[in-house]
């Protein structure tokens, strides 16, 4: 199967007064039609600004594509003209944000905001698109839809509102939807409902997923396949059960083992001593170097290669782990 | 059996709330915590989870006098904290004091870590200036950050190292009781371990009592030895770790628990999940009867009608839940 979207050794810095600050610096990866890849990492790791800057939703300057190739269906993003890039953002690439707060307009009904992607990229009429508006609230779970669309945001509670995000990045049935931490500001019982609207619309639709979340149990539930990402690099990708069964990366290893877990008694947590590392002021190595248990010389100098564990299950390190 | 710390009876925190200006109607009020009670032993550690709205935060706020409690008692080893007033007040609140969720707020910009941890020793003790420094540095190792962070102020910090200074601020009083409200979720996973274990070590190191606010029942099982789970301002269900995780017997406990994601993919993609419908509800107009009756999968028609109360399970007081279908057995 050909990836929808291919990521390639794809670089972009912010030059800002003190210094460049490189937030994605040489990532590759690859998702395949329907499926869910979820981007663990934690705060400064790359995982949102990588997809916000080739879909150019970032300033620029201080924002700089250095380098590297994204592939959409075999078409460079990076290469599109405007015009282009617009035909395919929101419309086969759409996006969910962290914020539902935020990222509706106050000023404007939700139906109104709604129905916007259907004017603009499938050219329905008004009445039409209202239609279909209507459909789509229906279809994550919004109780009489009819009356929803003619409300305002500050109407809604906040898992409402995430659900009105997803109707409205849905409405021009996206071939990928990027999810940047779409249930961090919810309520888990709230955030249970909203994952199992967004595996259910997965199913009937088979779209494919990018799942951005710092929350490792979300994507124990979700993802197919994984990608750990740390300071801009990505550090390890793989199949979920390679990643949480078999991980062969120092950082995805300790993440896992410092996270607090429901379904166990733990003692004492293990840490991951020191803290992440200022992205303006990293050593040319890796950058895990200083928190790393199993660093060695070479690792403060030089960036490791990929290397292949098992076929799709790859790792940036130097280290020997047990297996 | 450790001693009681903390008894908190009936405690109340109603806000009135006026639509519009010029109002002139029935004002509403909203019971953001509506009828607590519970002790604290010595060295005790209590988390208090509940989902945003749940009164969590209100209840801990009371407790420390930040917002004025409409009714209700804290006895602070017999002494009713609330009905305190200047100097007796003054006196007593080292004894209880708190830590707050963003280490990025709560920290004055324009002050160093030095002036930030003499503050309150100042305010409440006669210290020569060289027994004060001795105190701060004593904390400062408490907290694990070095003596040339004195000099430092709070931006040059991140949010891990941050969250010490907060810590150690909220322990330079020698308090009995503290109140963490939040305390990791402004944190990186890799960052919130790191805050844990101290805050578990210096509560061990000092038979510190403390109230443990948190939405991460996660993080709550990991550092609590008992657990109250809040819904609309009302205890639900309060008993010992062991047995809220084991076999909580509330509804809204056991949906709570199913619905925190387990990082391992195995066993996360087959769990059954106690299914909850819609949100929590406004406390302006809460629910009839029990309040949780409009979410909960195993509501008759009697929870619409009568409040349940806080009843023993198994017969043990120390394990309570407040609902009329719960197995108490």
């Amino acid at each position: 199967m050909k990836p929808i979207l291919e990521i390639k050794n794809f670089q972009a810095h912010f030059h800002t007064r003190r210094g460049i600050v490189k937030a994605v610096d040489d990532i590759s990866y690859q998702i395949l039609p329907g499926e869910t890849l979820g981007i663990v990492g934690e705060s400064g790791s790359g995982k949102s600004v990588s997809q916000l800057s080739y879909l150019r939703l970032l300033p620029s300057p201080p924002l700089k594509i250095v380098g590297g190739e994204v592939l959409f269906h075999g078409k460079d993003l990076l290469k599109m003209t405007a015009e282009e890039l617009r035909q395919v953002r929101g419309n086969k690439i759409s996006m969910i944000f962290q914020e539902p707060m935020t990222s509706l307009n106050p000023y404007m009904k939700v139906g109104t905001q709604l129905i916007e992607p259907l004017l603009i990229h499938r050219g329905h009429s008004q009445e039409e698109a209202w239609k279909k508006g209507i459909l789509e609230l229906k279809r994550v779970g919004i109780s009489d839809p009819e009356k929803a669309m003619s409300k305002y945001p500050h109407e809604f509670s906040g898992g409402m509102r995430q659900r009105v995000m997803i109707a409205m990045a849905l409405t021009t049935d996206p071939e990928l939807l990027i999810a940047d931490e779409p249930t961090t500001a919810l309520d888990v019982t709230v955030q249970a409902q909203i994952l199992d609207i967004l595996k259910n619309i997965q199913k009937q639709t088979k779209m494919a997923i990018l799942l951005i979340t710092h929350d490792l149990g979300v994507i124990a539930g979700l993802a197919d396949h994984v990608v750990v990402m740390y300071a801009g690099r990505v550090f390890e990708k793989g199949t979920a059960a390679d990643i949480f069964e078999k991980s062969q990366h120092p950082y995805s290893r300790a993440l896992l083992k410092s996270t607090p877990r429901i379904d166990a008694i733990q003692t004492q947590l293990p840490v991951i001593a020191g803290t992440i590392p200022d992205l303006s002021k990293l050593p040319p190595g890796c950058p895990f170097y200083d928190r790393c248990e199993n660093r060695m010389d070479i690792c403060r100098s030089v960036f490791p290669p990929k290397k292949a564990i098992d076929p799709g299950h790859e790792t940036y390190c130097y280290a020997e782990m047990s297996r | 059996m450790n001693p009681t710390v903390v008894k908190i009876s009936d405690l109340k925190v109603h806000y009135p709330i006026r639509k519009g200006f010029f109002s002139f109607g029935k004002p509403q009020t909203l019971k953001a915590v509506d009828g607590i009670s519970f002790e604290l032993k010595e060295g005790e550690i209590l988390g208090l989870v509940g989902e945003s709205g749940c009164g969590k935060s209100s209840l801990g706020r009371a407790i420390i006098r930040l917002v004025d409690a409409t009714s209700g008692k804290v006895d602070i080893q017999g002494i009713d904290f609330l009905a305190l007033k200047g100097k007796a007040l003054k006196a007593k609140r080292p004894q209880i004091q708190m830590i707050f969720q963003d280490p990025y707020a709560s920290l004055d910009p324009r002050m160093t870590v030095f002036d930030i941890l003499a503050e309150p020793v100042k305010a409440h003790m006669k210290l020569s200036s060289k027994e004060l420094e001795e105190r701060i540095k004593k904390y400062l190792e408490l907290v694990n950050l070095p003596v040339k962070a004195l000099k430092k102020y709070p931006h040059e910090f991140s949010g891990g190292q941050r969250q010490r200074i907060c810590i150690a601020r909220a322990l330079i009083l020698e308090p009995k009781i503290v109140v963490a409200d939040e305390p990791v979720s402004a944190l990186d996973v890799s960052v919130q371990a790191q805050i844990l274990n101290l805050l578990k070590d210096i509560q061990q190191k000092l038979n510190l009592t403390m109230i443990f606010i948190s939405h991460n029942l996660s993080v709550v099982k990991y550092i609590s030895d008992r657990i109250a789970v809040m819904y609309l301002g009302k205890i639900v269900e309060i008993g010992s770790r062991q047995d809220i995780f084991a076999s909580p017997r509330h509804p809204y406990t056991q949906a709570l628990i199913s619905a925190v994601p387990i990082p391992d993919p195995k066993t996360e993609r087959n769990r059954v999940r106690v299914p909850l419908i819609g949100e929590i509800p406004s406390p302006i107009n809460p629910p009839s009867g029990c309040t949780f009756h409009t979410r909960c999968p195993f509501a008759v028609a009697h929870c619409k009608e009568a409040i349940p109360r806080l009843e023993n399970v198994a017969q043990n007081p120390a394990w309570q839940v407040s609902c009329w279908e719960a197995n108490l057995v």
